[in-house]
């Protein structure tokens, strides 16, 4: 095994670990900034995570295994996530497992564990959040596979790491209608995914609202602090995965040296993509949860004509 | 314009072309159909433009240049006219086939185009005629518009982009047909416009609303 | 001398919608020169037809209007069914009672469609035939919208609406008829020119051109009443005014079909008879077959007419998809007795419906007792429909079937007949019900309407007459219909 594809791909995941809970941390500062609050300052998740991790996890009884495993699955996940998709190297020891398919399918391994643990805790809440992230889900999946399969054709391999290498050495590549098409469908599949507006409201807790805050409503203490920061480790990948695709400047090949630029790069272009997702975010207004279904079949017809395109257009 | 950027625009003027009439299958406002729909005139005029630029013929960009006040500016203003003020009259609210399935129904009936137009660009394959089958997905999904809606003003906008599509194939394919024959066809696309404006008004007064479901007195 | 001929049928009718549009529609003035003016459509006609016969071909303005022996019968029929028309609205006009307004947009609008059909015939370019074609839509739209009862907003709407939609895929198909002869070696306006395509089909792609011909057939069947876009028939032909309904059901279907021939003169080289046939048989039967079940039930007579339309249109298409010479002779006699007696059916079907209020069969009794003269006129006319002789549609019948066998195509043939045989039971019941019986009791108070004077009657008698002579002999028209069914029939 490289040593230096191990020293970056280490990087990458204390990285991710670290910046996740500052990444969500800038999303709400600007929101609170555009809305007049004053806000409670970019590391106010981490001092949340501290005060958690502090306090006892309460187990409501008649749960079982999958409510206390599903924080360690999802933490788990991500992690592997985190030193698979190519956010900092593309040389990961892990590259052969950084496949298109293995990589959605940890996803949804994450999602499903927490839908079960919703469903184990035998509330309403847990129940209504569980069957609406599967509805989600379900149409989610069939995207992400689509839209990352119509990069690939042209690449002609689902390895992750090689679409990103060669959308490097030809950047024209990032303005076909394929690319424009599939950026389009994995925007508002991250944004489904993550669960942001407006599919689902990540500050609310009312019960018509709510998607991912019922599905943990029932955990507390370091239970609460590991799925918190799951999923800020979940947005962050998935944010990050969306620039590595469409705008892969920066990524580091084998050699330590460009580490440095590749992680500047990298918090750059997140910090970016999620001020602007937290500024467009105080302007919109959640959608009827009937209507998220015509929101995702959009964009899997979005998905669908970029693999059109990307087999019969030039 | 070099030749490496010439296919590269032509393919995003179609992706556009394309993806409003997705558009337009997926608002429920009939007002942002309307704006979808200019905003598809302004595709088409940039398709034919562009053609125009690479084959340096100023007669094609002055037609395309035409074409976009024509359907990028007075149809859509007519269709507006035709909306009306009342805000009862502003939205979709039960199409024939709901959103889901509609856009699941365009997805299919694109790829129903590749397919099927693949005589069409067999014959002369070129960056133009490469991208036919966007031209023909549009108009297979404006003949499904016409058919999946209620609204008078959705299916009026269903055949203003069954035109389009017709429009952008015949400029694909053989560079415009006869200069008086594409003077015809926009005059009688502009004369069924304001018929069908004139009808919208008529109907309104008559029946109180726009809503085609309403049209249920004549049957066997 | 010729150009005079081939521009007059286009010029008078503009002429006469421009005296409607300056002067209005004068009851005792104005109101018949609509007569005049296609009484001359037909003496030029007339005069086209002699110099086609003697001439061969003749074309002006670089090809665009072109005239050979079928462009001529099509204009004699058209000219025929025009004449008529405008001889009946006067006194259909007088009978409504409209606002003057309304009255003068019925002028100019009945004449810019005759004149459109007349383009429509006499196109030498396939694209300014389709142009005329949508032409025809957009004008009677608002003539089939004429009264602006609920009804007729309806009818137009969906006139409108579908025959736009099937009209444009029909220029698409044409779109890509133009993309194959330029891939041929034509170049503008030969490339639509329908004589010089029928020139060059053998170097036409067959892949291509039979995607283009398959959609130009649709759309312009659709605007001829055949499935799949039938829908708007009925309801345009029941709702329009009487005359327009007469000239939609006797001209404007005949001429839909007329482009489909042209099409097939192109189709049939490049890709051999046998596609078009299937086409054509498919629709025809199709068309057949839904006529004959929806008239079973019917309750409207003019719904009813209107559906024999489409039934007579099936039977047309049928002969199309034979296409030997004898098969298109018999369809062009087809059309000429059926546009003429269809006229008839329509307008005195616009008396009945005057004088009852209402186009429900049961609502109509006994016409024969109380209108003798309408009743008869109606009744002849659905006589001469069902294919009696003398009637012209019973000679033609018989040639399309003769014609069916012979190009061994018995069993679509007998299929065909079967649904017309369902049919003509049909009409017959529902004519003899309104026709025959007990008169009901007059309700007390009721005012009788104006009486249906013979002046009125004499547009339906003369109709009557043309259906009768065409039926026993063709005369002078003879030779014209054997060139005219040599252009596009096959040896």
């Amino acid at each position: 095994m490289n040593g230096t594809a191990l020293i970056s791909t280490a990087v990458q995941v204390l990285v991710v670990v670290a910046g996740a809970p500052l990444l969500v941390g800038l999303m709400r500062q600007v929101r609170a900034r555009l809305e007049g609050r004053a806000g409670a300052g970019i590391g106010q998740p981490w001092r949340d995570l501290r005060k958690l991790l502090r306090r006892a996890p309460a187990t409501p009884t008649g749960t079982g295994w999958a409510f206390r495993l599903a924080p360690l699955l999802l933490v788990g996940t991500s992690l592997v996530l985190a030193a698979v998709v190519p956010l900092l190297t593309t040389a990961s020891p892990l590259d052969r497992a950084a496949d298109l398919f293995a990589i959605v399918g940890l996803l949804a391994l994450g999602t499903v564990t927490l839908a079960l643990a919703a469903l184990d805790t035998g509330t309403a809440f847990g129940g209504m959040g569980a069957s609406r992230e599967m509805t989600i889900l379900a149409l989610v999946e069939p995207t992400i596979l689509v839209a990352v399969f119509a990069l690939s054709a042209r690449v002609g391999s689902t390895n992750l790491a090689e679409i990103v290498t060669t959308t490097q050495h030809d950047p024209l590549r990032v303005a076909s209608p394929a690319s424009l098409l599939a950026a389009a469908a994995l925007l508002i599949v991250v944004v489904a995914e993550t669960g942001r507006l407006p599919v689902d409201n990540p500050a609310t807790h009312l019960e018509l609202t709510m998607i991912h805050e019922a599905m943990i409503l029932e955990y507390a203490g370091t239970d609460l602090a590991l799925v918190e920061l799951a999923a800020s480790m979940r947005l962050t990948i998935l944010l990050g995965l969306l620039t590595s695709l469409f705008l892969p400047w920066g990524i580091a090949g084998a050699s330590l040296a460009a580490l440095p630029l590749a992680l500047a790069a990298f918090v750059a272009k997140v910090a970016v993509l999620g001020l602007a997702l937290g500024a467009v975010e105080v302007f919109i207004a959640k959608l009827r949860l009937f209507r998220v279904p015509e929101l995702l079949a959009g964009s899997f017809v979005l998905a669908l004509l970029a693999v059109a395109s990307s087999f019969f257009l030039v | 314009m070099t030749d490496i950027s010439y296919p590269l625009y032509l393919d995003l003027a179609a992706g556009l072309f394309l993806l409003t009439a997705v558009g337009v299958l997926w608002r429920h406002q009939l007002s942002a159909m309307i704006r979808l729909f200019a905003l598809q005139g302004a595709a088409l005029a940039a398709i034919v433009a562009i053609l125009g630029i690479h084959q340096h013929s100023l007669e094609l960009v002055l037609v395309a240049l035409g074409l976009g006040v024509l359907r990028a500016g007075v149809l859509p203003y007519l269709a507006r006219r035709a909306l009306g003020d009342s805000p009862a009259e502003a939205r979709e609210t039960r199409p024939v086939v709901n959103v889901a399935a509609s856009l699941l129904a365009a997805a299919a009936l694109s790829l129903l185009a590749y397919a099927a137009t693949r005589p069409l660009v067999a014959l002369a394959p070129s960056p133009a005629t490469g991208i036919l089958p966007a031209a023909v997905a549009v108009v297979l999904i404006g003949f499904f518009t016409l058919v999946a809606r209620r609204r008078a003003l959705s299916q009026v906008v269903g055949f203003l982009l069954l035109d389009n599509g017709i429009t952008a194939t015949a400029f694909l394919a053989a560079a415009g047909v006869p200069l008086i024959v594409e003077l015809g066809v926009s005059f009688d696309l502009l004369l069924v416009v304001l018929v069908l404006q004139v009808l919208t008004t008529r109907l309104r007064t008559a029946f109180g609303s726009s809503d085609l479901d309403e049209l249920r007195e004549l049957h066997d | 001398m010729t150009i005079l001929l081939l521009l007059a049928p286009v010029g008078l009718p503009l002429a006469a919608a421009l005296v409607y549009a300056a002067a209005g529609w004068r009851p005792h003035t104005t109101a018949w020169m609509g007569v005049v003016t296609t009484a001359l459509l037909s003496a030029d006609a007339i005069g086209l037809a002699v110099t086609v016969t003697r001439h061969g071909p003749v074309d002006t303005a670089g090809g665009l209007i072109r005239a050979d022996a079928l462009s001529a019968w099509m204009l004699l029929g058209v000219a025929a069914v025009a004449l008529l028309a405008c001889w009946a609205s006067p006194a259909y006009l007088a009978a409504e009672h409209p606002h003057a307004r309304r009255a003068r947009w019925y002028g100019i609008l009945l004449h810019l469609f005759i004149a459109a059909m007349a383009v429509a015939v006499l196109a030498g370019n396939l694209g300014i035939l389709w142009v005329a074609v949508e032409a025809t839509t957009i004008v009677t739209a608002f003539l089939v919208g004429h009264h602006r009862s609920r009804t007729a907003l309806e009818a137009a709407w969906k006139y409108v609406v579908i025959c736009s939609a099937a009209i444009a895929i029909a220029f698409l198909g044409l779109v890509l008829l133009y993309y194959a002869a330029q891939h041929a070696g034509l170049t503008g306006n030969d490339a639509l020119d329908w004589a010089t395509l029928a020139g060059h089909a053998h170097q036409l792609d067959p892949a291509v051109t039979r995607i283009a011909v398959g959609l130009a057939v649709l759309g312009f069947g659709a605007k001829a009443g055949l499935v799949p876009l039938h829908a708007w028939l009925p309801d345009a032909h029941s709702q329009a005014p009487a005359p327009v309904s007469a000239l939609m059901s006797g001209v404007l279907l005949p001429v839909a079909l007329y482009a489909v021939l042209r099409v097939k003169a192109v189709a049939d080289p490049a890709l051999g008879a046998g596609y078009l046939r299937t086409l054509l048989l498919i629709l025809a039967l199709t068309t057949l077959a839904l006529a004959a079940v929806q008239l079973i039930g019917q309750r409207d007579f003019k719904r009813m007419l209107a559906y024999s339309s489409m039934e007579h249109m099936g039977l047309i298409a049928l002969a199309a998809a034979v296409g030997t010479r004898p098969a298109i002779a018999a369809l062009l006699l087809h059309m000429a007795g059926h546009g003429l007696a269809k006229t008839v059916a329509f307008l005195s079907a616009g008396h009945i419906l005057y004088r009852h209020n209402s186009s429900r069969i049961t609502d109509v009794r006994a016409l024969a007792t109380r209108t003798p003269l309408l009743a008869g006129l109606f009744g002849l006319a659905i006589v001469a429909l069902l294919g009696f002789p003398p009637a012209a549609l019973f000679a033609s019948e018989l040639g399309i079937a003769r014609a069916g066998v012979g190009a061994g195509l018995a069993w679509a043939t007998a299929a065909a007949f079967a649904f017309v045989a369902t049919a003509f039971a049909a009409i017959t019941a529902h004519s003899g019900r309104m026709l025959l019986g007990p008169p009901p009791m007059t309700e007390p108070g009721a005012a009788p309407p104006a009486a249906f004077t013979p002046a009125t009657a004499m547009p339906l008698i003369a109709g009557l007459l043309g259906v009768a002579v065409l039926g026993i002999t063709l005369g002078p028209v003879a030779g014209l219909l054997q060139a005219a069914a040599s252009t596009v029939g096959a040896p």
